[in-house]
């Protein structure tokens, strides 16, 4: 995706990132491992959150983040770059988190058959970590209305919720959006739609002061 | 009142996407109808906390245990281990039959369980996903860099 128009100054710098990380690419592709661990430090963290929201659940987040990165290195050698590296990595996070989740769904339906065995779980178990706000900033904002909208993401249905995170969270554009899902704009957008008022809902409940 | 079309504009205008005359008249309605001023707020509520949400650090340990799997899992070279999947699934279909077959013939009468599928939106999802590959058609790399499994 390294641009091939250099026109003028304003996207020279872009153009500089891209073929930078187009560089970067190269040496990891290379099996440079400093490459690869630059990728890694770079996109550890975004992937990390979102997945985390995903499934839910730290310890799976973090099994699903290494297998995300040892994906990702041995596919790089096959990466030809007509994505961006972010929206493969994208990608290959959702894939993992949608095969986790639907495994995890089907033992969980497994358990729960079994005569004897009432389970819990269904679907709507979500562990969250106590989440540490990292900054004055954040913590000045209404800590409970955050676990309100935690819990309402948290409940989407996997569609709505990969388009919230990957937008609204994440901060993808649609385009972007629609190429880790392989669905139209259109969709993308009104799925996101879709999502903010089922989360919205929530909010309002909330603020009216409604129990939950 | 046409409150659907304002509603419609209030995350527009929450992401400054909203022109100056729409701005304008949304305003104007939201002056003038409770019910409306009320999903404002959500909505303000809402995009707020979505993007002050809390982002944590990816554990550090984590980064140690991918470099040491990553030394025990040499890359691959580009075609090699696609073709070695596409050879091996086959071969994994046909063993999964076989087991099949051999465990019902064994136990005739095993109750039947009902598997459904438990989560319908996530199978879904996978399935739409599992065509989709970067190239106009998927290849066999596919599986191996985006985490299908069956
Ligand atoms: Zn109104």
């Amino acid at each position: 995706m390294v641009s091939d128009t250099v026109s003028y100054d304003g996207r020279l710098v872009i153009v500089d990132a891209l073929s930078a990380e187009a560089r970067l690419i190269e040496r990891a592709q290379a099996h440079d491992e400093a490459a690869f661990e630059q990728i890694m430090n770079l996109y550890a963290d975004r992937l990390y959150n979102y997945i985390l929201r995903m499934v839910g659940s730290p310890t799976d987040a973090e099994d699903l983040l290494q297998e995300v990165f040892l994906r990702a290195y041995q596919g790089l050698p096959n990466f030809d770059g007509r994505a961006s590296l972010s929206t493969w990595l994208y990608r290959i996070a959702t894939n993992l988190c949608i095969d986790h989740q639907r495994k995890r769904a089907r033992r969980v339906q497994t358990v729960s058959y079994s005569a004897w065995e009432d389970e819990e779980g269904e679907g709507g178990a979500w562990e969250f970590p106590d989440l540490q706000t990292p900054n004055p900033m954040e913590a000045a904002l209404n800590h409970e209305l955050q676990q309100v909208v935690e819990h309402a993401v948290a409940s989407l249905s996997p569609k709505l919720k990969t388009v919230l995170l990957l937008y609204d969270v994440e901060e993808l554009s649609y385009e972007e959006i629609a190429r880790v899902l392989n669905i139209p704009i259109g969709t993308v957008k009104s799925r996101l739609n879709h999502a903010r008022g089922q989360v919205q809902k929530h909010v309002e409940a909330y603020l009216r002061g409604d129990s939950k | 009142m046409n409150c659907t079309r304002y509603e419609r504009w209030m995350w527009d205008a929450l992401e400054g996407r909203l022109g100056e005359s729409q701005a304008q008249a949304l305003q104007a309605h939201l002056r003038q109808c409770p019910r409306c001023q009320r999903q404002w707020e959500s909505a303000q509520a809402t995009y707020h906390a979505l993007h002050a949400l809390p982002r944590l650090r990816a554990p550090e340990q984590l980064m140690h245990q991918v470099r040491a799997r990553i030394q025990h899992a040499p890359a691959r070279p580009p075609l090699f281990g696609g073709w070695k999947r596409v050879a091996l699934a086959p071969a994994l279909g046909l063993l999964i039959v076989l087991g099949y077959w051999a465990f019902t013939v064994r136990t005739p009468d095993a109750t039947q369980t009902i598997v459904q599928e438990p989560s319908e939106s996530w199978v879904e999802m996978h399935e739409q996903l599992e065509v989709a590959d970067w190239s106009p058609t998927p290849t066999a790399n596919y599986f191996i860099t985006t985490g299908y499994s069956r």
